[in-house]
């Protein structure tokens, strides 16, 4: 027992050792890419407002100075957005330049400067031609490649489409045949029926003859009680049988196997099959 | 001692720092009736912009971007060390500069300063995506002064009202600047999301019926398409002086690269000596709760 508790406390130590350096790795947060932020801010972060202040006042144009030599301007962002969520942050930055722009649009308008380029303008541009047919190249192939999967996606949804109803088509074909079908056999019954009582003078002989034709006629007896059809499936797959098949073409291809030892084979001759007229014919007439 | 200056002399103090001067220009404080402002203001900004050697291609290529974007820059063959900065600023008579220092050939700082007597900002460069990528289709003039937005959390603390401040001046083309042209067909859009300062450009677009004028119906319809470069902006320092001095501010949530990169290391080398642990911890589960005896257990022994 003391030996067990003895490796137990060893064991107890390393992990408390080892528990150490894993609660200053948890410190660590990981944000974005390669980026961590500390999650407590670490103590001895200088912060010093005044000089900041000082230095602001040192480099800062002088207070009435044209908005037109600084063009810059402030736009409200109220919301907080997630840097990892992209559309998010791309719409907050382009709402954020689009109002900037309407007001600068606004004030260029009051002092009367020129703003957008003029129609005809035409001057160097920062990305050159070649670089912009590269860019419309690839716009293009994107768009060719999403129009592609769409008209193909379109064209097995039709194919779909089209099987069904060619199903549904054929469905509607066959209830149509069998109603058919048995419209007659009903019609033709009821002739028989009224053609029957119109000669039921003829006596005995006439209610046999109903009998007969009555049973052999009825379609509920025997033959078609199947409204599904199912009964000529039936027939087709006996007709796909091996006994059906053998019985019309014989056994088939087992040729190989013509000739085996078996109980019904033990008592043929051994010397030869000539055949002696005096036994065999003897079996034969028997 | 910061020196203020005042927008009205009448005795101007010269001052040996003062001869690279961008703002008022002591001789010819004249009031002209045209203008509001006082005397006449001229924006004399100039950027420097350079890079470290060993710069990545991506870097390399978001550096030419923003020297294409901005008409009053001066670009800088690579620079060995950073000591040598302050000098070079002042020979090329620039007030300002952008330096790109790429470290380990993954991670690039990005320098803003104001010389020679201006803060400094060192800014942790993540995001990048430069013009050349085809999904940044808009299109802007060459030369043409930006609009520059910022949302209105700049406005929420020191640090970053001090970063707008050196971001518009750095950023926003002079009015007078020689290379201009005087139409207005791009914006920067500077925001704060997550503590960091994100970029954008991009081209206004706006479907337009008359030659000169657009009226309001053109007002809603305009839209902006992206011309890029995109970047973010994580700052880790401000100092005092230019590329150097004292603190004035510090980042209390960055993290360097560096660490990143050995944490992920630490952890996964802890694999092993967790698997080894796991099976400790088991065996002291066994020990300290032995089993019941079983019953059964030799009902199949012979």
């Amino acid at each position: 027992m003391a030996v067990h508790q003895k490796r137990a406390a060893v064991f107890v130590a390393e992990a408390e050792n080892n528990a150490d350096t894993e609660s200053s790795d948890s410190e660590l947060e990981f944000d974005e890419e390669d980026e961590i932020r500390l999650s407590e801010p670490s103590e001895n972060a200088i912060y010093n407002r005044d000089g900041l202040l000082d230095k602001l006042e040192d480099i800062s144009w002088p207070e009435n100075v044209d908005w037109i030599h600084k063009l810059s301007l402030d736009v409200n962002q109220e919301q907080e957005v997630d840097a990892n969520d992209d559309l998010a942050r791309e719409l907050v930055f382009y709402t954020q330049a689009l109002e900037g722009t309407k007001e600068a649009f606004l004030k260029f308008q009051s002092v009367g400067c020129p703003f957008l380029t003029p129609a005809g303008y035409s001057g160097a541009m920062v990305k050159n031609d070649t670089h912009l047919e590269k860019v419309k190249d690839q716009l293009l192939a994107e768009k060719n490649r999403v129009e592609e999967a769409e008209e193909r996606r379109k064209a097995r949804e039709n194919e779909k489409i089209a099987k069904e109803v060619e199903a549904q088509k054929l469905r509607e074909k066959a209830k149509q045949e069998k109603e058919e079908k048995r419209s007659a056999r009903q019609l033709q019954k009821e002739r028989q029926e009224s053609g029957l009582s119109g000669s039921e003078e003829d006596g005995d002989i006439g209610s046999a003859d109903e009998d007969k034709s009555t049973f052999e006629s009825d379609p509920s007896v025997g033959k078609a009680k199947d409204p599904t059809g199912k009964g000529k499936k039936e027939a087709d797959k006996m007709r796909k049988n091996r006994d059906y098949r053998n019985s019309k073409h014989g056994l088939g291809r087992k040729k190989g196997m013509k000739k085996q030892s078996k109980t019904e084979t033990t008592n043929d001759t051994i010397g030869g099959f000539k055949k002696s007229s005096f036994s065999k014919n003897k079996r034969r007439k028997a | 001692m910061g020196k203020k200056r005042k927008h009205v002399e009448t005795v101007p103090e010269i001052h040996k720092e003062q001869q690279v001067e961008q703002q008022v220009v002591e001789d010819r404080t004249k009031y002209d009736n045209q203008t509001h402002s006082g005397p006449t203001f001229r924006n004399k900004e100039k950027v420097l912009v350079t890079c470290s050697r060993r710069i990545n291609f991506r870097y390399r290529h978001l550096m030419l971007n923003l020297v294409s974007l901005l008409p009053h820059c001066k670009k800088e063959n690579k620079v060995e060390s950073k000591a040598a900065l302050n000098e070079l600023v002042e020979l090329r008579s620039c007030s300002s500069c952008l330096f790109f220092e790429s470290r380990k050939e993954t991670d690039l700082y990005l320098w803003m300063a104001k010389c020679p007597t201006g803060p400094s900002v060192k800014f942790l460069v993540n995001a990048v995506h430069t013009m050349e990528e085809l999904k940044l289709t808009g299109n802007h003039l060459n030369n043409s002064r930006p609009l520059l937005t910022f949302s209105s959390s700049f406005g929420k603390d020191t640090h970053w009202k001090l970063l707008k401040e050196m971001i518009t001046q750095i950023f926003g083309t002079p009015k007078d600047q020689r290379r201009t042209t005087p139409y207005y067909d791009h914006v920067f859009a500077f925001s704060i999301v997550d503590d960091r300062i994100w970029f954008r450009n991009y081209q206004i677009s706006c479907p337009r019926t008359e030659a000169e004028t657009i009226d309001q119906e053109g007002l809603k319809k305009m839209t902006l398409v992206e011309v890029g470069p995109r970047f973010c902006l994580n700052p880790i320092k401000i100092f005092g002086g230019s590329f150097g001095g004292q603190t004035l501010y510090e980042n209390p949530f960055y993290v360097s690269p560096n660490q990143i990169r050995s944490s992920d290391k630490k952890q996964k080398a802890g694999k092993y000596t967790k698997k080894v642990k796991a099976k400790i911890r088991k065996k002291m589960q066994e020990l300290s709760k032995p089993l019941e005896e079983d019953e059964f257990a030799d009902t199949w022994e012979d």
